[in-house]
């Protein structure tokens, strides 16, 4: 095998309706297994919508939400969302929610909000970047 | 081989595509200056002068151009071949941009470790 690549995966597609986020995960997976490690998934523009724990897709149907979350704990990398994205779409965790004075949140861990800085640092160290 | 390209084909408005990749090239540059930004089929009409989006309800970041100097943003490449099919003209651009043929720019593009085109 070639030599062990740290991966940053970039997604830019919602978690239901369109097959981006799908895909990312399903690279995510394959990496995994040939080896190599996913530096962090960057959710960026509709990709942020994957955090959502309230989304709730019918009872024989893929859960992506909770899919990228088993992965995630399991591999120990990160879910980075892009806060500024997050919150125009509605997307926010616990203390946010408190600080926007909103009644609800829908993000939690292992998904957390981040900055582009986590990005732009992606973009800068990790080995490959995959755009899905 | 160079940096980061960020390559935008989108209108500025009608998506937040274009305003989200402005983002992301801003954050970018505080971490480095290698990196090229190309401007290709509509997004070539994120640089045009006199937009008023506010009337639609969107956020006018076209301003927002002018600081990629400051920021020190200076590879800022637009598709010679988009602007003549959309009859624009470099005068109507709000900052200085260099044109380059579409086979020059996927030469340019190539030259990159890393692309991103959100």
């Amino acid at each position: 095998m070639s030599s062990p690549l740290n991966i940053a995966i970039i997604v830019t597609g919602p978690s239901y309706g369109r097959q981006d986020a799908l895909s990312a995960y399903h690279y995510a997976q394959a990496a995994l297994v040939a080896g190599h490690t996913i530096q962090r998934v960057f959710f960026y523009n509709d990709g942020v919508l994957n955090a959502s724990f309230l989304s709730a897709p019918a009872a024989d149907e893929f859960d992506l939400h909770a899919a990228w979350r088993a992965l995630a704990i399991k591999h120990q990398f990160g879910l980075d969302i892009c806060a500024s994205a997050a919150l125009r779409r509605g997307i926010v965790d616990a203390g946010e929610a408190e600080r926007l004075s909103l009644p609800h949140f829908n993000l939690e861990y292992p998904f957390q909000l981040t900055g582009l800085g986590q990005l732009a640092e992606s973009l800068v160290t990790a080995d490959r970047v995959v755009q899905f | 081989m160079h940096g980061i390209a960020f390559i935008t084909r989108q209108a500025p408005h009608g998506s937040a595509a274009a305003r989200e990749t402005q983002d992301a090239i801003l954050a970018t540059s505080a971490l480095t200056e290698d990196l090229s930004v190309f401007f290709i089929g509509d997004g070539v009409f994120q640089l045009l002068k006199n937009q008023a989006p506010k009337q639609i309800g969107s956020r006018n970041f076209a301003a927002t151009f002018k600081l990629f100097d400051l920021y020190d943003i200076e590879n800022i490449y637009v598709c010679q071949d988009s602007l003549l099919e959309r009859g624009i003209d470099g005068t109507q651009l709000l900052i200085d941009v260099t044109c380059l043929s579409q086979v020059e720019m996927n030469a340019k593009i190539r030259m990159h470790a890393k692309i991103l085109n959100l």
